[in-house]
């Protein structure tokens, strides 16, 4: 049966542990400029859009940290059930509890093969109320994250079948798509399982680069950027903040519309990565002498 | 009135021609029109030439404006007279060092050398970067003036320049529609505070800022976007701490009847609203 509807639709939230969450909630949202919402169950929560939040914090380290991902319906979260299953993925129907805690309406918990822990949701709560930061950091939208891999080869089967596909690579690096832009999941080889980055959408240009000084002026490390993505066109600044917590913002990222076309091989190079020249600072994950992303096969 | 039509070339003297070619061509990226025993002329654009270097002391500096026609330049002759400039009139040779048809020398009032010139030359053949900064062209300069509105009375009232918008009492003026083609800048003495050239795309700046810092060349501004004229910028120093711009998206000035400058206040964020700050560059003092 070939569904005419997408099994995926977004990646919708990041939930992060972390041993100092009141520490990290200053950076998210005093530096960063996600808005700050009543959490619950000892989690606080961000908000980047019109979202009930994209972004927690907590200390749990065992259902504290995972990454929401939009599912179209219960028959769509019945057939990725499946279809993990059989392909041995450890999957399991969420307890209303943790449906809860999600704030969606039903969702199936999933572990790639990286151990990353991974929630399809149906129906992420919405907020009336309209988005209002902080601080004027031009933030519109959560827009995506990058994955660590520890078996790459596992973990890329584990997107198709939610129905995601490869756009281009860079070395080892996956950038996968599941609507018309260019990627929503970029998977980057790894030594470790876990949360790269959680990007974030800005107005322009404009509202990277003065991003890129605001955190300048308060000493935060700048991992990578002002820079922009080759392949994918994406404008991208990544700010580290405690904890090795990474967010970025974002710009620009290619439409390449519904039409299918065959991935790209970008070679591992510094110029693949970003088009202006600017290098990754301290993040194996992101760098081209990293020996993980080369490809090996 | 004299008729200003464009910004036409910058003479720099400089006493190593050789570190100029250097970092024209590897750092800014320009063309070599010309290399001359002790002059050499760079291209930008259309144009046989935009910059010249020729030996000698780097305090001379020379920009020349293009006037329509040989009579347009006796009546500017006239008037600069009349009003005191003692005026150079060009002789065959050094007109031909210019590539122009005819050109006049004097001083504004700052002391700055000023050329008008007619018929400076095209060329055939399409500019072809040295590397691949994007430069579309030669675009504007910066002016020192040891006083911006005596210096402006003799820009807007003397000559044809237009004040699109000001930054404390430094006006930005235009010549055509390009937002500002002078930008005068306080200073204690006369000379040529920076030369702007534009590139394409907002990917060129920051592809230069990598590249130059790499290359140790000093970025003194930038990269940053001027709330004025709405152009993205970087500027950086060359040979004899002389500074260049690479910008893009320079706004025009839609309707010349109506527009009216507008007040900047005298402080960081009108000269870059992404929030740069200069660093070894002055910025007009108040």
């Amino acid at each position: 049966m070939s569904r005419t509807t997408p099994l995926i639709i977004s990646v919708c939230y990041v939930r992060h542990a972390v041993g100092e969450p009141q520490a990290c909630a200053r950076f998210v949202s005093d530096i960063f400029g996600l808005q700050q919402v009543a959490g619950q169950d000892g989690e606080l929560a961000f908000r980047s859009d019109d979202r009930f939040r994209t972004v927690s914090l907590s200390r749990d380290r065992s259902d504290g940290a995972s990454i929401g991902i939009e599912v179209w319906d219960d028959a769509a979260l019945q057939e990725i059930g499946e279809r993990l299953g059989e392909q041995g993925f450890a999957v399991r129907p969420a307890k209303p509890d943790e449906c809860r805690r999600r704030y969606v309406q039903s969702a199936l918990l999933a572990d790639d093969a990286s151990g990353n822990r991974i929630d399809l949701v149906t129906r992420p709560t919405r907020s009336g109320r309209r988005y209002f930061p902080p601080r004027d950091a031009g933030i519109v939208r959560f827009h995506g994250i990058g994955l660590r891999s520890t078996d790459h080869v596992r973990d890329l089967a584990f997107w198709r079948l939610l129905g995601a596909e490869v756009t281009d690579w860079v070395g080892d690096i996956a950038y996968l798509r599941i609507d018309d832009l260019h990627h929503r999941i970029a998977l980057h080889p790894s030594r470790q399982n876990g949360l790269l980055y959680a990007a974030f959408e800005v107005e322009a240009l404009d509202q990277i680069m003065q991003n890129s000084y605001f955190m300048q002026e308060n000493q935060m490390k700048i991992v990578q950027g002002p820079g922009r993505h080759s392949a994918s066109n994406q404008i991208f600044l990544h700010v580290e903040g405690p904890e090795g917590l990474i967010l970025s913002y974002v710009n620009g990222m290619a439409d390449i519309g519904d039409r299918p076309r065959p991935a790209r091989q970008f070679p591992l190079t510094a110029t693949s990565l970003c088009t202006w020249g600017s290098e990754s600072n301290g993040v194996p994950e992101l760098s081209a002498q990293s020996e993980l992303n080369r490809r090996n096969a | 009135m004299i008729q200003l039509k464009d910004v036409s070339y910058v003479r720099l003297g400089s006493p190593d021609l050789e570190q100029a070619e250097t970092f024209a061509t590897a750092c800014l990226g320009l063309q070599i029109a010309e290399r001359g025993k002790k002059a050499l002329y760079l291209r930008s654009d259309e144009r046989a030439h935009t910059l010249c270097y020729s030996e000698g002391d780097p305090r001379e500096q020379t920009v020349g404006f293009e006037v329509e026609d040989e009579a347009s330049l006796q009546d500017a002759a006239a008037t600069l007279e009349s009003l005191g400039h003692a005026v150079h009139a060009g002789t065959a040779q050094e007109a031909e060092q210019r590539k122009v048809k005819g050109f006049i020398g004097f001083r504004d009032p700052t002391g700055n050398h000023i050329e008008l010139v007619v018929r400076p030359e095209r060329n055939g053949r399409r500019y072809f970067a040295s590397r691949d900064a994007g430069i579309t062209g030669f675009s504007h300069i910066g002016l020192n003036s040891t006083d911006p509105a005596r210096d402006e009375r003799f820009w807007t009232q003397v000559c044809n320049a237009r004040v699109s918008d000001r930054i404390g009492d430094i006006p930005l003026m235009r010549v055509n529609a390009i937002h500002h083609t002078i930008a005068l800048v306080r200073a204690p003495q006369a000379g040529i505070q920076h030369i702007n050239h534009q590139v394409e795309t907002n990917d060129d700046v920051l592809r230069s800022y990598y590249h130059l810092n790499e290359r140790r060349v000093p970025i003194v501004f930038g990269p940053g976007r001027h709330p004025t004229s709405g152009a993205r910028f970087l500027y950086f120093k060359g040979p004899d701490s002389m500074i260049f711009e690479y910008s893009v998206g320079v706004d025009e000035i839609e309707d010349e009847a109506t527009h009216r400058p507008r007040q900047f206040g005298f402080e960081p964020t009108s000269f870059c609203m992404w929030g740069s700050r200069p660093a070894g560059m002055a910025l007009p003092n108040k």
